[in-house]
């Protein structure tokens, strides 16, 4: 089985910024990996945008590998694989929003190439079958086969602080297939990403279809349906503390004469969640510090076993 | 030390590769890919000879982790090389049994690493499509020690290199003495031009002899006259011939230094016993001489076409001495009165009173420079 090959591989922005991110604060090389998914599009030729005129209109479906979230781990311990690259299939849990895309590697000052060991891991994570996902609008699926690779120039006077190049691993012929990277953005060039977006965030799924379950004979149907109503108004609970004093109810005041007292109402709610994610930035930065401060110990403790070790 | 400023378990590792290799492996540089220690350094680049040429790999090791196994990253001309490929189940024991606290770890890393890289190579030229060449791999590859690559680049044409060791004469058993570990390398460097399809009749290859620098001592490898490629010949005709040639001009060159030995004999009555002599190929000697007081070294220097080329001498004054402070020398002297199918007792003489002369100008020349200063 073969894979189909990708024309290109999208990254949002805020997602390459934050892996730069992750990588440039870390000590050593990391590696991790990448969730995403891949869809199928038709590149849209109509456009209203006058200041390009696309004359480049292929008509056939593109095939568009979109990266979503990254999951990094510390390289010290050597991650979801073995020191050979075998990959250890029972660290990869299945995640339920996104596919499994592939995975990539940040190593600073090193040439910009694929390594033994690089290869040996995406031959490896491209190989194992219950890895792979479908692809959306299309009734075929693919296998985790995209790697990023991220390096920083050997010399230290270089232009560049940081290089990076995505490949698609090709099973067949056992190489690593150069691919374009989009920055995903706003403008012509991306509209098909509109058509094929898909949110992924873990906003609860409300069940709006509460009333029709009471038609439900079924003893173990009912029993189903009820832990589903629980679900239900455990979201709704989840919802509402987001929301915090402003309940659907009070939507009606969007009308009339209480509409004034309406913008003051909503002013005060957006004020409460500024409140809240500054306390909750708050948290992070002094847990990040905390994890820094953690980080910086274990390595001197293994800067001193490695000397031990060493000096026996 | 080679390995300074790598953390200790890696710098053994790295010793050890360097000094153990059968191959010499050189460290081209080092540097640390650490962000918060850029002295610990924990990534270098080695040259491993190959097919008379290096492959030149990097090494990555991990300073925060010295203790988990390094990753090679080949040329960028090597991207199909795949060692550890799951297609081809290799000894992957290498890695996933990694132990920092052993030191052959990376040489043996290393060594089977280049194993494998010799018989990429080696599919990579027999999957060349080459009438010529496939009869030559069919007729030559179980040579002991070949090697052969493929070199191929945007600027210049493809061309197939073999690398073919040759005679085993055990040379450092002929001469007494002699210091070598072990018998010399040589090896003929065959460079066949590949892919020009419109080429009616086939080129002849070009040829070259290569040898370390120890066989220098006693025979330059440069002056043989390789014997002539003609047309439609192989390298399983050619090399018979060349070893023969070879071997019968290895074997004068060993002859030769018993002519030398015994030139420096005969200069023991003109001279008396020397200072210091090469005892081994005797391709130096060093004399004390003096005229009235003025004491001096004659330093002679036999070159391996001795007695066809005559021995170059210098002079250095043991009275003199420069404004730097060494000794004053002549410059080197290789015209003089000479004659090869004199006895070695006569071009003894004969030195002896060109130098008698030479004395006096070597004299004055000493004190003029002592004058200036």
């Amino acid at each position: 089985m073969d894979d189909l090959p990708v024309e290109k591989i999208a990254i949002s922005g805020p997602t390459l910024a934050s892996l730069m991110q992750r990588f440039s604060s870390s000590s050593g090389p990391i590696d991790g990996l990448l969730f995403g998914h891949v869809s199928l599009l038709t590149p849209s030729t109509l456009s209203d945008d006058s200041s390009t005129t696309t004359t480049s209109s292929s008509s056939s479906e593109t095939l568009i590998a979109t990266v979503t979230s990254f999951l990094s781990s510390s390289s010290t311990s050597l991650s979801f694989y073995s020191p050979s690259g075998r990959v250890n299939p029972s660290h990869l849990a299945p995640s339920s929003s996104s596919s499994l895309l592939g995975w990539f590697s940040a190593r600073r000052k090193s040439p910009l190439r694929p390594s033994m060991r690089e290869f040996s891991v995406s031959e490896s994570l491209s190989s194992l079958p219950n890895l792979s996902f479908p692809i959306l609008n299309s009734s075929s699926s693919l296998s985790p086969c995209i790697f990023l690779l991220l390096t920083t120039p050997i010399p230290d006077q270089a232009i560049h602080t940081h290089e990076y190049r995505a490949y698609q691993f090709c099973a067949s012929t056992e190489s690593f297939d150069p691919k374009s990277v989009d920055i995903v953005n706003i403008g012509p060039a991306f509209r098909g990403h509109y058509g094929a977006f898909s949110p992924n965030s873990n906003f609860p799924s409300l069940a709006c279809e509460l009333r029709s379950s009471a038609m439900v004979e079924d003893k173990k149907e009912q029993e189903e349906s009820s832990s589903r109503i629980k679900q239900a108004a455990e979201d709704q609970r989840h919802l509402d503390q987001c929301a915090e004093g402003f309940e659907i109810g009070r939507l009606s005041g969007l009308m009339g004469s209480e509409a004034t007292n309406y913008t003051a109402g909503l002013e005060d709610l957006y004020e409460k969640m500024l409140a809240k994610i500054k306390n909750l930035a708050r948290e992070v930065e002094l847990s990040s510090a905390k994890v820094f401060e953690q980080e910086n110990h274990n390595r001197k403790l293994r800067q001193k076993a490695a000397r031990y070790a060493g000096s026996e | 030390m080679a390995s300074d400023g790598l953390p200790p378990l890696i710098a053994s590792q790295l010793n050890y590769l360097l000094s153990h290799h059968a191959l010499d492996v050189k460290v081209e540089q080092m540097w640390s890919g650490n962000k918060y220690y850029p002295g610990v350094l924990d990534r270098f680049t080695i040259a491993i000879p190959f097919c008379l040429d290096v492959i030149k790999w990097d090494v990555i090791y991990n300073a925060e982790s010295p203790m988990s196994a390094p990753d090679i990253i080949f040329g960028p001309e090597d991207e199909s090389f795949h060692p550890f490929s799951a297609k081809s189940p290799k000894n992957c024991n290498l890695l996933d049994d990694w132990n920092s606290r052993d030191p052959t770890r990376l040489m043996a890393l290393i060594q089977e690493l280049r194993n494998q890289y010799v018989d990429y190579q080696r599919k990579r030229v027999g999957d060349v499509d080459d009438a010529r060449l496939n009869f030559e791999i069919s007729t030559i590859v179980f040579r002991e020690g070949i090697e052969m690559a493929l070199s191929s680049g945007a600027e210049k044409p493809d061309e197939v290199k073999f690398a073919v060791p040759i005679t085993d004469m055990k040379i450092d058993r002929m001469v007494p003495g002699c210091p070598w570990r072990g018998p010399p390398k040589m090896y003929l460097q065959v460079m066949y031009p590949v892919g020009k399809k419109h080429v009616t009749a086939p080129l002849a290859p070009r040829l070259k002899l290569v040898s370390n620098s120890e066989l220098k001592a006693f025979f330059s490898i440069e002056d043989v006259k390789l014997p002539p490629w003609s047309d439609g010949m192989c390298m399983a005709e050619y090399l018979p011939h060349l070893e023969e040639s070879l071997e019968k001009q290895i074997l004068e060159a060993v002859s030769l230094i018993d002519v030398r030995r015994r030139f420096i004999e005969a200069l023991v009555p003109q001279f008396g016993w020397p200072l210091e002599a090469d005892p081994v190929f005797c391709r130096k000697a060093t004399f004390l001489a003096g005229s009235g007081v003025f004491t001096f070294l004659v330093h002679f220097m036999i070159s391996t076409q001795f007695p066809k080329q005559q021995p170059a001498l210098m002079l250095q004054s043991c009275q003199h001495l420069s404004s730097q402070g060494v000794p004053v020398k002549s410059s080197l002297m290789t015209d003089y009165p000479w004659s090869p199918r004199w006895e070695t007792s006569q071009m003894a003489e004969r030195i002896c009173e060109f130098l008698a002369d030479e004395a006096l100008n070597f004299k004055r020349h000493c004190n003029e420079s002592q004058l200036q200063h």
